[in-house]
């Protein structure tokens, strides 16, 4: 099956540099997927969440508080400036992960709505 | 006899210097791999922020009559004031390295002092803050604990007030001076002008052929988005890449100590024999002369 290849950079380094079956991006005039075979797009994204879904069907969830997209045949390539990846080990790595996506989101703090929708899906992934 | 025991104290203390700085060149040595893999990590950011500018940036100079009219984009052949950010470490012990950027700055604002270009100083690092109240040349912005331990979050507040100053035509440019790492051995000095951004020559033929789909409102409000992302980062880059700098110098600056107190703590062994002989023979010399007088 087709896969993009992905990249999330941060400046302190990649958080996420692999294939995905699709990724969904928090645009700043809202949400949108991308597929293989994608047009080629630069656009800006907001604070949000980023939804990787990979190859072995699993999604990953990246929480960004800013950032600028680059699509241009099949490579994805997300430029940010904060990024927490909802991932870990163990339930204690996870629980961390989401304490610091909520302090990177509140930190954002210039739409309220927009924090609070964030948040919320945060709230959610803590109960998965 | 007393001179031997005041030998003996030297000796000791010296020895005991030597230990703190082979201690402290270990440490630097550790910390430099993690700043030097960090520094690493980093760069591939500022490649892709770079290029993502460049070819926004491109798209406008091409399509737009006029050409690009961002002021962050604009070369400014007379500036009237200037910004000068300075990053220097907050402790020392680590050789020359921060009186290089200082003599640096120095040199800066005396050039532009000449060309009656007033400068703004915006410190970072307790060194050269110190350095600067002390001779009083005045400082608009300091920061202290800052360059030892760099954080994104931190550097941006600190770069958002230069800026904004920027954009709002208070300054006509913003340089970055600091002391960069190059290798385990040499530090490079940077001057850096953030803004206005430089840009390499605008190729209209390659943005004719460009699949970039873009709406051109769009254009404009994410070119400022990105320049204000693009200044913040190099302000952190210049943080991490500063404190690699700050690492390796201290280390080499350590290494030299230790072995200048290895190299003081053997003449002072020389000393202390050759007094130890000296003692012995005069004592020989007392004993076999009493000898003599009583025969």
């Amino acid at each position: 099956m087709e896969t993009l290849q992905l990249e999330v950079l941060t400046p302190s380094g990649p958080i996420y540099n692999g294939p995905a079956k699709s990724v969904t991006l928090p645009g700043e005039e809202g949400e949108f997927g991308v597929l293989p075979q994608h047009v080629s797009l630069t656009t800006l994204l907001q604070a949000g969440v980023v939804d990787v879904h990979k190859e072995d069907g699993k999604t990953e969830s990246i929480v960004v508080n800013w950032g600028v997209v680059q699509i241009a045949r099949n490579k994805v390539v997300v430029l940010v400036d904060g990024a927490v990846a909802i991932r870990g080990a163990s339930e204690g790595d996870i629980a961390k992960a989401l304490d610091e996506a909520k302090a990177l989101i509140n930190s954002v703090g210039d739409s309220n709505a927009m924090i609070a929708s964030v948040s919320a899906r945060i709230e959610t992934m803590a109960h998965h | 006899m007393a001179n031997l025991k005041e030998i003996q104290r030297q000796i000791k203390s010296v020895s005991n210097t030597q230990k703190t700085t082979r201690a402290m060149k270990l440490v630097s040595t550790a910390k430099l791999r993690r700043a030097e893999e960090l520094a690493k990590r980093s760069r591939l950011f500022a490649q892709k922020t770079n290029q993502v500018i460049a070819e926004i940036a491109g798209r406008i100079q091409c399509n737009k009559v006029g050409g690009i009219d961002n002021r962050c984009f604009l070369e400014n052949s007379a500036p009237q004031v200037v910004d000068i950010i300075f990053v220097t470490a907050d402790k020392g012990l680590c050789g020359g390295f921060n009186m290089q950027t200082i003599k640096a700055v120095r040199r800066l604002i005396k050039d532009y002092e000449n060309k009656n270009v007033k400068i703004r100083l915006r410190g970072i690092g307790k060194k050269g803050i110190e350095f600067f109240n002390y001779n009083q040349v005045e400082m608009i912005d300091e920061v202290k604990n800052l360059s030892s331990a760099p954080d994104m979050q931190r550097s941006s507040e600190f770069m958002t007030r230069s800026i904004n100053d920027f954009k709002e035509g208070i300054v006509d440019a913003v340089y970055i001076v600091y002391n960069g790492y190059k290798n385990v051995i040499t530090q490079e000095l940077h001057v850096t002008r953030v803004l206005p951004v430089n840009v390499e020559g605008y190729d209209c033929e390659e943005v004719k052929n460009s699949t970039l789909e873009l709406e051109a409102q769009d254009e404009e409000k994410m070119l400022d988005s990105l320049v204000t992302k693009y200044a913040e980062y190099n302000m952190y880059y210049a943080l991490i890449d500063s404190v690699a700098a700050e690492h390796s110098a201290r280390m080499q600056a350590m290494d030299a100590a230790t072995n200048n107190a290895k190299e003081m703590v053997n003449s002072l062994k020389v000393k202390f024999n050759k007094a130890r002989q000296e003692a012995i023979t005069t004592e020989l010399i007392e004993i076999i002369s009493g000898v003599e007088s009583m025969k």
